[in-house]
């Protein structure tokens, strides 16, 4: 199902129960500037990958900036497992399970790949849960494990974009923000960046993923949104979305592969 | 069998521990080798210099922030020792502890408004902290001595004078070890993380969930009793404070100075900073008396290190070890998750005996792996 109304219903292929991140009618700016997201609903199933893909200046960092607390919506609800978490923090929402891995690249350059990952879960006393935490992470990306103790700016961006990944999962964050991972990476490292988003997939996490790199998001992804003058253009299942002739023509830069299957509209 | 690329980390850490035993030799040992009391004096001085420079260490390294100020502490160290000696009567040793958490109790009101402005706003606020001190020091004479200084009464006072150095140098050398050793373990501490966390990006830090400003309070606290500590020494050393040496921005300066010249983010940075520097005052001053020539030197100094090693000499010197040895860090290629796991069952394979490193069999046939 898909829906070109300001406030779709984004159906969850995975679980049919209530979804664990909802923006629900988000309209948020930066100051006095006029208003970036205007009626904007996105919904996040449990441990699915929702890629919200678009032009520039469509908005889709700042949902993200709005899912994880950087931003106040000035109206509308964010809502992490049916709970309103509207208006809360980032150290609040992190508490909540909602890590934002930036734009960029945001790694400690000076300090080493184990300190890196180490301080993604800094909020945890427990020192045995950190330890039990970091070998998930060492096991789920083989080469945060590899360079445990290189500084981390001496790694490649692809490289330094899986130690931020693996930082993000360590408070067992249920939600996952990625803003534009793949960007200033080469097509191969592109392919390694989305191997372990769909790792960080299968491991449970549901990941809401911002993409300059339409098409590929979109291979990962499980729910594809469109976003254009801050509201959800169209939403669907990815693959339709990926299939979709002219969506393939206006979004994603140039036709698709296979033939057409289009998505309602 | 330990690998390949553990030998070097290995032969490094013996190199590191020769030098250090080398090093706590040559202290241990210069007073009975200085030819005469001026070079105990010397020695004293650099040591004084290396304890100030490491206490700056101690927010400058982990937090990255450029504190000018601390001159305020040392000197607020020294007048409070030497006031507590004279005025409150207490043994020498004594005040200088009391002083010492005087200061702490005091850097925390002063920590709590500076520390909440970065960059060079936090830099002139604690210029500010000086130049306060040595107005207020100054003006009210009737306490402090004003311009005409405060003498302290020496603590040993039955001592030969060279007796009286070799005391200080020790107790000066064991206050550095002291130093040394609180800044080597917050280092390796999950609070040291969150401060090198705050140094490369006090934003992120935060959306991580560190304490960033508690943690910044806390380290400036620790670093202006430490440079207390060494001021209220140097009272009892020298037995004569003057207001305008004690509160001068010169020696928050000389601090910054050897820190960075040593490398700020090394154990030891400080340490060898006040080693080249302080020498280098000391011998332009004998060599040219009172002329200004040895802040030219050190002005000179710091350009140098800005300019062609601006992570300090420690960094640079270890980089290019690493560079002739081979051992620095050369691959940043792409792997997948694949390779990688393939990688780590080849190495797994090689410790086995009946596999050679390079993956061939014996036959000279290269291994397959299923």
């Amino acid at each position: 199902m898909a829906s070109d109304s300001g406030s779709p219903t984004v159906p969850s292929p995975r679980s049919d129960s209530g979804f664990l991140l909802e923006l629900d009618d988000i309209r948020a700016g930066y100051g006095r500037a006029a208003l970036v997201l205007r009626g904007l609903t996105v919904r996040v199933p449990a441990g699915g990958v929702v890629c919200l893909v678009g032009p520039n200046g469509a908005g889709k960092s700042t949902v993200l900036k709005v899912a994880s607390g950087l931003l106040a919506p000035r109206s509308g609800r964010v809502l992490v497992d049916g709970e309103d978490v509207t208006g809360r923090g980032p150290q609040q929402l992190l508490a909540a399970g909602v890590a934002h891995v930036l734009q960029g690249h945001s790694v400690f350059r000076e300090m080493t790949v184990a300190e890196n990952v180490l301080l993604g879960g800094y909020t945890i006393k427990d020192k045995a849960v950190v330890a039990e935490r970091a070998d998930f992470v060492r096991d789920l990306f083989p080469l945060v494990a590899e360079r445990w103790t290189s500084l981390a700016g001496l790694l490649s961006g692809g490289q330094q974009k899986q130690v931020e990944f693996a930082r993000s999962l360590m408070v067992r964050p249920r939600v996952v923000l990625l803003d534009e991972p793949s960007m200033g990476l080469d097509p191969k490292t592109t392919g390694v960046v989305f191997e372990q988003i769909a790792r960080m997939r299968e491991a449970g996490t549901a990941v809401l993923l911002v993409e300059q790199n339409a098409r590929r998001a979109l291979e990962t992804a499980d729910i594809g949104c469109v976003l254009d003058l801050g509201r959800v253009h169209i939403s669907g299942p990815a693959r339709e979305l990926l299939a979709d002739p002219q969506l393939g023509e206006l979004y994603l830069g140039g036709r698709p592969a296979q033939p057409p299957a289009a998505p309602k509209r | 069998m330990p690998r390949d690329s553990e030998r070097p980390r290995h032969t490094g850490r013996l190199l590191r521990l020769g030098a250090l035993l080398a090093g706590i030799a040559v202290a241990l040992s210069f007073p009975s080798m200085a030819p005469s009391p001026y070079e105990l004096t010397v020695g004293i001085a650099i040591l004084n210099f290396a304890v100030l420079s490491t206490s700056w260490n101690f927010v400058g390294g982990f937090t990255g922030y450029i504190s000018l100020g601390h001159g305020a502490f040392a000197g607020l160290g020294a007048y409070a020792t030497g006031l507590l000696v004279t005025k409150g009567e207490l043994p020498s040793f004594v005040a200088l502890f009391v002083s010492a958490a005087l200061v702490a109790v005091l850097a925390i009101p002063v920590g709590y408004a500076a520390l909440r402005v970065r960059g060079a706003s936090f830099v002139i606020v604690s210029i500010a902290l000086v130049l306060i001190m040595l107005l207020v020091f100054q003006s009210w004479a009737s306490f402090t001595g004003g311009s005409r200084g405060l003498v302290v009464p020496r603590p040993f006072p039955g001592k030969l004078r060279s007796e009286h150095h070799e005391i200080f140098y020790f107790l000066f050398l064991g206050l550095l070890a002291l130093a040394l050793l609180a800044w080597w373990i917050i280092d390796r501490s999950r609070f040291g993380m969150g401060l090198k966390a705050i140094r490369e990006d006090e934003d992120k830090a935060q959306s991580l969930g560190t304490p960033t400003y508690t943690y910044k309070l806390v380290v400036f606290v620790v670093s202006a009793a430490f440079t207390a500590l060494a001021g209220g020494l140097y009272g009892l050393w020298f037995g004569d404070l003057d207001p305008v040496f004690q509160f001068s921005i010169l020696s928050g300066a000389y601090m910054v100075l050897m820190a960075l010249l040593g490398g700020v983010r090394h154990l030891y940075g400080p340490l060898l900073g006040a080693v080249v520097v302080g020498y280098g005052l000391e011998y332009s001053k004998l060599e040219y008396g009172d002329t200004p020539l040895h802040l030219v030197f050190a002005g000179l100094l710091l350009g140098v290190v800005v300019m062609f090693m601006p992570d300090g000499v420690i960094p640079a010197v270890t980089g290019l070890v690493a560079r002739v040895l081979g051992t620095g860090e050369t691959s940043i290629r792409e792997v997948t998750a694949a390779e990688l796991r393939d990688e780590r069952d080849e190495r797994e394979a090689d410790v086995r005996p009946d596999h050679r490193p390079d993956g061939k069999r014996p036959d000279g046939k290269r291994e397959v792996r299923q």
